[in-house]
C-alpha cells in the first residue's frame, strides 16, 4: 500500500515505505517522537495544501487517523 | 578539494529551533552546497551554548546561529528598562564569551518587535512597544560593538516583508513552543544560508549580458535605434531599471561584459547614441559582438579577464542560448530573463548570487584596473618580454599584516584559486587566531606600475618551527602574474622570515582543480626536494633574480 501519505511519512521518519502502514503510530515507532511530529505536520500542511486545527493535529496519533482527517477534507492522498 | 569539505552548523534558539533545519538544508542544496550536519541545541539554552559550545554540540561546529526573541527573554509588554538593560547586558556578555572561544562564523539575530496582537489599528497614538523596540535594537547593537566579528541577522525585516499575520502561527506556539509559520522559517533559513554561502562559495566576478531583449526591449538589427524599447514607459522602463541594478552591482565591483549576436555597428550605435542607455562603453570590460556562438564568447571573456568560468554569470533571454551554454559550459551560472518581464529589474537580487561580505577598496576599483591592463597589453605587444617588464617600472611593498589589511587578506585567501600553493581557506577569526598564537608570520604585498596601482594582491603565511619557516600559504592574485612578482615576493618573504630567526624556508604544493600553474613553483625557484616538501635557505632565496623594486616595510 503505497501512496503520497506513506511516502511523506517514509521521508520524514526516515523509514522505508514497506515498514509503514495504517497501524504505524508513535507507540510502535520510536522515530515518531514529538520533534518529528512537528516536522510531519509541517510537511502534511505543505504537501496537501491544507490547514489543520489543533484538535485535528492532536488527534492524529496513527497513520490511519491522519488519513481519516485528510479524507474528511476530500484531499487526494 | 577544500571547497567540497562539509561543514557543521549549530543552532541555539530561545524557541524550538528545529523547524529551521529542513528549510536551511533545502536552501543550501539549491546553492549547490553540502553540509555535513545541522545540530539544534536544547530549547532556550542560549547562555549555556555561549559558555560551553563544545560540550553542547559535541565538538566545535563551523557555524553557530543564535536565534532569540525579546519576548522570550523579557516577557511582553516591554516596560521595565532596568530589567531590559540587565537581561540584554547579560546576553551580550555571553555572546562575547562565545566569540572569544569560538573561531567559526557567528550569526546572531537582531530581534524584531515583539508580537502584540492587542495593538489596535484604529488607535492613533504610537504603539508604546514598537517605539521602545527601535531604541532597544540600537542598544543591543551597541553592546556588541567591537566584540569581534558577528553577523547580525535582522528578523524584523523578515516580519516587515511578510507581515505579522503571515509570520506567526498560534497553533505552533501552543503545540510546540515555536511561534512561526513555515513561510517565516523559510525566509529565516534563507538569510542564515546567505551568510553561510558568503563564507564558503567562490564569489561571482563577472556578468556577461546578451543585448537584444536583455539590456533593451526589441532587436536593434530589425527595429533600429529608435525602435527598441528603453526609456521611461512600459516596457522600456523595465530595461532601464534593469540597467540601474546592473550599474549598482558594477559599482560594488562586479565586472560587466557583453556577449551579443549582432552587427557591431548596430550594437555600438545603441551603446554610444541612445539617450536612455544608462550603461556606457566604459562600464564594460569586454565586448563579444559577432555571430559566433555564445560559448566561444564566454570562453574569450574568461580568458581575457583571467577569471574562471565558474565566476561568470551569463544572462540571456533565449532559452536556446541558455540551454547551449548550460550543456557545454556547466560551470557558468546561467540566468534566463524572466517570462514576467517586470520581474527583470529585481531578479538578480532574488538569486542571492551577488551577495558580498564587505566591499573592499579593491572591489571598487576593479573596472578601472582592468582598463589599465589593456594599456599594458598594448605595450607588451610591441616590446620583448624583458623590455616590457622593465618598462612597467614595477614597485612592490611587502609588510606584516595590520588591522586595516585583514578584510582584503581574508578575501584573497578565500577566493584565489590559480596562483595558490596550498589553497587553505580561512575566516577572519581563524586569521586572528593565527596572529594571537604568536607562531605565525602573516605577510601582505602590494604592487604598482606606471599604469596604476594593483592594490593588495599577495598573501603569505609562514609558521615558525625552530630555524625553519614553513610556508603555510603563498598566493597571488592572477592579475599580477608573469611579471616576476612571484619571485620578488618570495625573496621578500625570505627576508622577513630571517628577521624571525628562520634560516630555511620550506614549502609544499597541494593540488586542486585550478592550481596546476604553480605545481612546479618551488622547484623553479631552486628549492630542493625534502620528502614531500621543498626547501631552500633564506640566503639562497634572497639571491634570486627579478626586476621588481621591492620595499619591505
Amino acid at each position: 500500500m503505497s501512496d503520497k501519505l506513506i511516502a511523506l511519512f517514509a521521508d520524514i521518519l526516515e523509514i522505508s515505505e514497506d515498514m509503514l502502514n495504517d497501524e504505524t503510530s508513535p507507540k510502535n515507532t520510536w522515530q515518531w517522537d514529538s520533534l518529528t511530529a512537528m516536522h510531519l505536520i509541517a510537511a502534511i500542511e505543505t504537501t496537501f495544501d491544507v490547514r489543520l486545527s489543533t484538535k485535528e493535529i492532536v488527534s492524529m496519533d496513527s497513520i490511519a487517523k491522519v488519513r481519516a482527517v485528510l479524507q474528511g477534507k476530500n484531499i487526494d492522498i | 578539494m577544500v571547497e567540497d569539505a562539509g561543514f557543521r552548523i549549530g543552532i541555539s534558539a530561545s524557541v524550538t529551533g528545529d523547524p529551521l533545519v529542513p528549510h536551511l538544508q533545502k536552501y543550501l542544496a539549491r546553492r549547490g552546497m553540502k553540509s555535513s550536519g545541522v545540530q539544534v541545541a536544547p530549547f532556550n539554552q542560549i547562555h549555556q551554548v555561549c559558555r560551553q559550545h563544545e560540550q553542547v554540540f559535541g565538538g566545535s561546529p563551523d557555524i553557530i546561529f543564535l536565534s532569540w526573541r525579546l519576548e522570550d527573554l523579557l516577557g511582553s509588554p516591554l516596560s521595565d528598562w532596568e530589567k531590559i538593560h540587565k537581561v540584554l547586558g547579560d546576553l551580550a556578555e555571553s555572546v562575547s564569551i562565545l566569540r572569544q572561544n569560538f573561531s567559526g562564523t557567528l550569526i546572531v539575530t537582531l530581534p524584531a518587535c515583539p508580537v502584540d496582537f492587542s495593538n489596535d489599528l484604529l488607535s492613533v497614538t504610537p504603539n508604546p512597544a514598537s517605539v521602545s523596540v527601535d531604541h532597544l535594537r540600537v542598544f543591543w547593537l551597541g553592546l556588541l560593538e567591537n566584540r569581534g566579528s558577528i553577523h547580525h541577522l535582522d528578523t524584523h525585516s523578515i516580519l516587515l516583508k511578510i507581515g505579522q499575520d503571515q509570520a506567526y502561527d498560534a497553533r505552533k506556539w501552543y503545540l510546540y513552543r515555536q511561534p512561526w509559520s513555515e513561510r517565516f522559517w523559510e525566509l529565516l533559513a534563507r538569510q542564515v544560508g546567505r551568510i553561510i554561502c558568503l563564507q564558503t562559495l567562490p564569489a561571482k566576478k563577472c556578468i556577461v549580458l546578451d543585448a537584444d531583449n536583455t539590456l533593451w526591449g526589441g532587436v536593434v538589427g530589425e527595429d533600429g535605434l529608435s525602435g527598441i524599447h528603453l526609456g521611461n514607459d512600459f516596457p522600456g522602463r523595465v530595461y532601464k531599471d534593469f540597467q540601474k541594478s546592473l550599474s549598482f552591482l558594477q559599482k560594488k565591483g562586479i565586472l560587466l561584459a557583453i556577449a551579443s549576436k549582432n552587427n557591431e555597428a548596430d550594437f555600438f550605435s545603441v551603446l554610444d547614441q541612445h539617450d536612455e542607455m544608462l550603461l556606457k562603453r566604459e562600464d564594460f570590460v569586454a565586448f563579444e559582438v559577432h555571430w559566433n556562438s555564445k560559448v566561444e564568447s564566454l570562453k574569450n571573456i574568461a580568458k581575457k579577464l583571467n577569471i574562471g568560468l565558474d565566476s561568470i554569470v551569463f544572462i540571456d533571454d533565449s532559452g536556446k542560448e541558455i540551454g547551449e551554454v548550460k550543456e557545454r559550459l556547466p560551470m557558468v551560472t546561467c540566468l534566463q530573463v524572466p517570462e514576467e518581464i517586470t520581474d527583470l529589474p529585481t531578479f538578480l537580487q532574488t538569486e542571492d548570487i551577488f551577495d558580498m561580505e564587505s566591499i573592499t577598496e579593491e572591489d571598487l576599483l576593479r573596472t578601472s584596473r582592468i582598463q589599465a591592463t589593456e594599456q599594458r597589453q598594448r605595450l607588451q605587444e610591441v616590446l620583448s618580454e624583458d623590455d616590457y617588464k622593465l618598462s612597467l617600472n614595477l614597485q612592490m611593498s611587502v609588510f606584516q599584516m595590520q588591522d586595516q589589511h585583514v578584510q582584503r587578506i581574508v578575501q584573497l585567501i578565500n577566493k584565489t584559486n590559480q596562483f595558490n600553493l596550498t589553497t587553505i581557506r580561512r575566516s577572519q577569526e581563524e586569521i586572528q587566531a593565527l596572529v594571537a598564537s604568536g607562531k605565525y608570520i602573516i605577510v601582505g604585498m602590494t604592487l604598482e606600475d606606471k599604469y596604476g596601482d594593483y592594490g593588495l594582491v599577495g598573501v603569505a603565511i609562514v609558521k615558525k618551527e625552530h630555524n625553519i619557516g614553513i610556508i603555510d600559504t603563498f598566493l597571488m592574485s592572477c592579475r599580477v602574474l608573469g611579471r616576476d612578482a612571484e619571485v620578488a615576493f618570495l625573496t621578500a618573504l625570505a627576508n622577513i622570515s630571517q628577521t624571525y630567526g628562520c634560516e630555511f624556508l620550506r614549502g609544499y604544493y597541494v593540488r586542486t582543480l585550478k592550481n596546476e600553474m604553480v605545481s612546479n613553483f618551488y622547484q623553479k625557484q631552486g628549492f630542493s626536494s625534502v620528502g614531500d616538501f621543498w626547501q631552500a635557505s633564506c640566503e639562497d632565496i634572497k639571491a634570486l633574480q627579478h626586476i621588481v623594486d621591492v620595499k619591505i616595510i
